[in-house]
């Protein structure tokens, strides 16, 4: 125990910590904060997540037929109370735009109509008008609920055929969780760069000093290697501990708790596999960037045990976080249970990682116990 | 030349370099489904010439006439143009044409859409208006004070080029409909995004393995207290740029070689890069200079090469400075990120918001509109401006870390 804890003073020095911060600082303002200082991003989007609130008080986290008669209901109301809010502006019946199905409809060419129209939109901002558009397009949605709006293979059919069996259809503005998948694959590369960066170096630091041929002479010898391996997952475990909590922490300026127990399936756009709560989902999320993290943590030291400097070390990982970047963060986390891929290929993925990662690291284990280490 | 060599041997440095050119060869080969496409405008060229005229046009106008008509025959249907031939059309209907005749109804679809474009030239060149540009411009991004006069001024500026352009008549010369196709985004962002980032990360690499190698080798007490000593530092400087060069005109070359295989640019090498075809997004562009698709190219791969060359300096005096390869390059890429969000700290009120713009980072990613008017970093003089600020820096820097290697502990 005391010896992983000295390894791990060795990985989490202080210059190691403040180089960390730097890193985070940068890719916190390259990557995370739009999704936090921009959310809701601009109109339509802060009314979807208005009217997505006001749902879930009134209608709960399903919305049957009777909820959505209701609804539309209130549409109704709301736009005549929008027609008497024209009607009682007298440029806008000058020009022709006297209701607001009028003003919607505005003619493109007609360089008035346009000024009126723009004028109630974008100058005034009249929140009134931009919800009427919020709401008649989840009406279209809900029209539309049986058609699942992609070209789907039979098993995504199946599954959406199911979900609309339950009752469980797409209904809620989608602004939420698209802003929680870009900011989740934001702090997945952030966490990860952070980890690789920070275990990267340790095991061929001390390969390089020459602090093997004093280390495995001592008494605890050759086992030591195991307990660095161990100090290593600790101290990445940590730092990914402490960089979560501190976005996370940033994340609930964001004000979308009101959202947690809505199923995932309820928004719009985003059918997956499994029917977690929107709660459940984030927590998978957390659980996902764990393991992708262990999992590089355990690449890096693989690599960090059998590279001559620190330039291969860096080159053969730029690759995989290439892979990672481009295409990896999609599948493994964002869409972690999306139908767009196969429901067994994110499995099967984790696990083939899991096991190579693993096993190559027991594959080392066992070379260092036979390994000339004078070579 | 044994310092070069400590790169050239080491198995990773190859293994990247190679799996980035196969990596941008596959990305070029995968986007070419519209190759064939494109070797319409080289007829168009070699049939009625470079520039647009109102007779060539006419007589363009004229052979797509022939040709519909000789169509409607071979194939009794009656339309006015084919673009709504081609809207009416079901899919049934799409697959009882013969290869033959669908190939020619597709081919003379693009032919019309050419057409329509150069005639409506003048129409949508004076729909320009880049004073309002100018001032959209500053509300986008909320400029006020000191930046948004700078800014108003350089769209002034632009504005006069503008004029000067279509007097020229730059923008009446044939090239590929940037709105279709977007080749130019494609090779000068895309592609060129891919070269940079690439080479970057193979010449940071290499910087720091040579200068950084006696340090991690445990060999510098014997090396730097040789006859030659420290002034191997100026081997490695020299060995560095030598791999620098080599690494980018390599990959240039091969990212390039087969992007030119892949699509024909044989005939619009000479068309003016102002070209009204070469219009992709709610603005042309609008070069400062009347240069050409080829001089256009050789500038961008120019800038590719300085910047990738700073970048290496900046990267040795860094390693020499910190004697460890791996604080060297994160401390690189930290630097690269960090001075590309530098403009966003500054003040939108002041002019410093456009000076911090004028950084290397900006400069190679932003290398498709670089010799363009409009936008941030439209200034006429950016290009030449940032390379040879940032040459004197750089310069500064090096001969600084030098300077101070040469009485530092070694030990």
């Amino acid at each position: 125990m005391r010896m992983i804890l000295n390894e791990m003073k060795k990985i989490l020095t202080w210059r190691m910590l403040t180089f960390l911060l730097l890193v985070n600082t940068v890719l916190y303002f390259l990557l995370i904060s739009f999704d936090i200082e921009y959310f809701p991003n601009g109109r339509p989007a802060l009314d979807g997540y208005r009217l997505g609130i006001e749902m879930i008080e009134e209608y709960g986290v399903k919305m049957d037929e009777e909820d959505m008669l209701d609804f539309s209901r209130q549409y109704k109301s709301l736009k005549k109370e929008a027609d008497e809010y024209l009607q009682a502006r007298p440029e806008f019946a000058a020009a022709g735009l006297e209701n607001y199905e009028k003003l919607i409809t505005s003619d493109w060419n007609n360089e008035e109509q346009q000024k009126l129209s723009n004028q109630i939109f974008h100058e005034e901002q009249v929140d009134l008008f931009w919800e009427l558009q919020e709401r008649s397009r989840l009406m279209e949605f809900h029209d539309m609920k049986e058609m699942i709006g992609f070209e789907a293979n039979a098993l995504q059919q199946k599954r959406f055929d199911e979900l609309l069996a339950e009752g469980k259809y797409q209904a809620y503005s989608e602004v939420v969780i698209q802003n929680f998948k870009d900011f989740i694959v934001h702090v997945g590369i952030t966490v990860l760069f952070s980890v690789v960066l920070l275990i990267s170096p340790f095991i061929l630091k001390d390969r390089t000093r020459r602090l093997l041929d004093l280390q495995y002479t001592a008494k605890v010898g050759r086992n030591l290697y195991k307990t660095k391996l161990i100090a290593g997952i600790l101290s990445a475990g940590m730092v990914i501990t402490v960089l979560l909590a501190f976005y996370f922490s940033l994340y609930a300026q964001n004000g979308t708790s009101p959202y947690f127990g809505l199923g995932v399936n309820a928004f719009i756009a985003n059918l997956t596999w499994y029917d977690p709560t929107f709660l459940q989902y984030i927590w998978l999320c957390i659980l996902a960037i764990y393991v992708i993290g262990i999992i590089f943590t355990m690449l890096a030291m693989t690599v960090s045990s059998v590279v001559p400097n620190f330039v291969t070390l860096i080159g053969i990982q730029i690759p995989l976080l290439f892979v990672m970047l481009l295409v990896g963060f999609k599948i493994l986390l964002s869409h972690i249970i999306s139908v767009q891929s196969p429901q067994w290929l994110v499995p099967c993925l984790y696990g083939l990682l899991s096991i190579v990662s693993a096993g190559l690291l027991i594959y080392l284990i066992r070379r260092e116990k036979l390994r000339d280490i004078l070579e | 030349m044994y310092e070069c060599r400590k790169v050239i041997q080491s198995p990773i440095f190859l293994g990247l370099f190679l799996l980035f050119s196969v990596y941008n060869i596959y990305l070029i080969v995968s986007s070419s489904d519209h190759k064939e496409e494109l070797k319409i405008v080289n007829e168009l060229i070699d049939t009625y010439g470079r520039d647009i005229s109102d007779t060539s046009l006419a007589q363009l106008d004229q052979d797509i006439q022939q040709e519909m008509t000789q169509l409607k025959r071979s194939a009794g249907l009656e339309f006015q143009s084919v673009h709504e031939l081609l809207e009416n059309m079901s899919l049934e209907e799409q697959e009882a044409y013969s290869q033959e005749h669908w190939n020619q109804i597709q081919q003379l679809a693009v032919k019309e859409m050419y057409f329509n474009t150069a005639r409506s030239i003048d129409e949508s060149y004076a729909g320009i208006d880049i004073q309002a540009t100018g001032e959209g411009e500053v509300r986008m991004y909320g400029l006020s004070g000191s930046s948004a006069s700078y800014l108003l001024q350089e769209y002034e500026k632009l504005d006069k080029r503008f004029e000067e352009l279509v007097k020229n008549g730059e923008q009446k010369q044939w090239f590929f409909a940037g709105k279709a196709y977007f080749m130019h985004s494609f090779l000068f962002q895309t592609v060129f995004r891919h070269i940079i980032i690439e080479s970057l990360l193979l010449i940071v690499l290499a910087t720091a393995l040579i200068t950084a190698y006696e340090f991690e080798q445990k060999t510098q007490l014997l090396t730097f207290s040789t006859k030659r000593g420290r002034k191997l530092m100026k081997d490695k400087f020299s060995a560095s740029i030598a791999i620098a060069v080599a690494t980018m005109i390599l990959l240039l070359g091969i990212t390039l070689g087969t992007f030119f295989i892949v699509f024909d640019y044989s005939h619009v090498w000479s068309t003016s890069i102002s070209s009204a075809f070469n219009w992709e997004y709610n603005f042309p562009y609008i070069a400062w200079w009347d240069i050409s698709v080829g001089t256009f190219l050789w500038l961008a791969a120019g800038m590719v090469l300085a910047g990738g060359l700073l970048m290496s300096c900046l990267t040795f005096a860094l390693a020499t400075v910190v004697k460890n390869s791996y604080i060297a390059f994160a401390g690189i890429a930290l630097f690269f990120v960090a001075v590309l969000l530098l403009p966003s700290f500054m003040s939108k009120s002041s002019i410093l918001f456009f000076i911090t713009g004028y950084n290397l980072s900006q400069l190679l990613l932003g290398i498709s509109n670089s010799f363009m008017g409009g936008g941030l970093t439209g200034s006429r003089n950016y290009e030449w401006l940032t390379v040879s600020c940032w040459t004197l820096i750089a310069a500064g820097i090096c001969f600084a870390a030098y300077r101070r290697f040469t009485k530092t502990d070694i030990g």
